[in-house]
């Protein structure tokens, strides 16, 4: 038998390690391979602490901006922080992890409001979801329009700040960012990809930066009121 | 051999016999082999896969500009993984070059997942390439940081990622985080990408 398997003249080649070889070689690109879908993302640029220094001294006006405000729905004015820490309590208690459902949405000083559903936003791609994203698309579109200065290019407007509640999902603040985007984008011209010379450009949109770095109840009631009383 | 009495045409469709037709299964197998290789990208992904990016509309395909570099931080929602356990919410994992790090910053004042960020950057800093910034005068690292947060983590997860970025917070052994002194060149990066998902589908 050895000298059958030795003989390469031999009709009968030894295919097992040559499939054995094979069968490795797939069973480890089956193993190893993900089909990954393309991902997209968005662009920011982040102001740093030696951002733009002011050339010369001017005038002292006060900081202009606009504000998106971002808060669980369904909360009643209060006075004061301790009717936030009171409607806080019940919400947070149910669990640490406790996701809020459901949040609002309001521009600056308008009255007009907006609740955005996380059960919508969780779903799988499809027309409830693109409907969802429209909505809020349009109602930010709507509500930034009284904030236009007239006669101010893109980047000469106020710039927009995205204030939301530091417990809520993140994707609220996301889709806030988004919907400015897109307002900018179409006023502006400027299409994406959004390159860092290109943001520079364009309107200033930025995160809040944290307000509270302990999260307790008092703490996050306090941050609350701020948030709903913001103008 | 044994049985001896069948003629020879028997002997081909018998199973027990010697020679197996190897060549349809050998085909098969290098076709296979063929459409893995080519089709699957052996990604060295800094990106875990289960989590569930927010759905945004003005968003575009990544692309990475020549001579920039792109780092990964992703943060845990209220995700299972596909091996079914599901890791705390706020969970910030940064993975590069076949290594992977995990830190919590779930829970009341712990920092600690962005104090580790943080040190971690620091050496993404010191080796990135950096260009002058025009207008404030300061290096920056041609690096462009990707938040692949989970649409339900916390904002304040990602408020202070971008702290921790923007290198304006430090830790205090008391207080936990606080801003900056101003003193010394911060090691920060500006350019920041979020990874979302179209809402109506691939296309």
């Amino acid at each position: 038998m050895a000298s059958m398997n030795d003989d390469p003249g031999d009709g009968n080649l030894d295919l097992v390690p040559m499939i054995d070889c094979i069968m490795l070689l797939l069973l480890f690109f089956m193993m190893t391979t993900k089909f990954t879908p393309e991902e997209k993302s968005i662009a920011n640029i982040l102001p740093t602490d030696k951002g733009l220094v002011a050339t010369q001294p001017s005038k002292v006006t006060p900081p202009q901006q606009v504000n998106i405000l971002i808060y669980p729905a369904g909360f009643q004015r209060g006075f004061g922080e301790r009717d936030y820490v009171n409607q806080l309590g019940a919400l947070i208690k149910q669990s640490p992890n406790a996701i809020i459902q459901e949040a609002e949405i309001r521009v600056g000083n308008r009255p007009e409001t907006l609740k955005i559903d996380v059960k919508i936003l969780r779903q799988t791609p499809g027309p409830t979801l693109t409907k969802h994203v429209a909505e809020i698309h349009q109602f930010i579109s709507q509500q930034l329009g009284p904030y236009e200065k007239g006669g101010a290019d893109r980047k000469g407007q106020d710039p927009i700040v995205i204030q939301c509640f530091s417990s809520l999902s993140w994707q609220f603040a996301l889709i806030a960012y988004d919907a400015v985007r897109s307002y900018e984008g179409g006023l502006s011209g400027i299409k994406p990809p959004f390159t860092p010379e290109k943001l520079l450009n364009m309107r200033e949109v930025t995160f809040s930066p944290p307000r509270i770095r302990n999260y307790s109840e008092k703490e996050l009631g306090g941050e609350l009121f701020e948030i709903l009383h913001s103008k | 051999m044994s049985g001896g009495g069948g003629g020879g045409r028997k002997k081909k469709i018998l199973p027990s016999e010697d020679h197996l037709d190897l060549v349809p299964l050998i085909d098969c197998v290098f076709l296979l082999l063929l459409f893995f290789m080519l089709c699957g990208r052996l990604s060295n992904d800094q990106r875990t896969e289960q989590i569930t990016v927010p759905p945004t509309k003005t968003a575009t395909k990544l692309n990475t500009e020549k001579d920039w570099s792109r780092v990964i931080i992703n943060v845990f929602g209220n995700t299972k993984t596909t091996s079914g356990n599901t890791p705390p919410r706020n969970t910030i994992r940064l993975m590069a070059g076949g290594w992977s790090k995990e830190w919590r910053s779930e829970g009341v004042n712990n920092f600690t997942g962005y104090i580790k960020l943080r040190e971690e950057m620091n050496t993404v800093w010191d080796k990135a390439k950096k260009y002058k910034d025009p207008k404030s005068g300061m290096d920056l690292p041609q690096v462009v940081c990707e938040i692949r947060a989970d649409a339900d983590t916390e904002y304040r997860v990602v408020q202070e990622i971008q702290m921790v970025l923007t290198d304006s917070v430090m830790v205090d052994p008391a207080e936990g985080l606080k801003p900056r002194a101003p003193t010394g060149a911060p090691k920060a990066f500006v350019y920041i990408d979020y990874t979302t998902r179209a809402p109506q589908g691939p296309g």
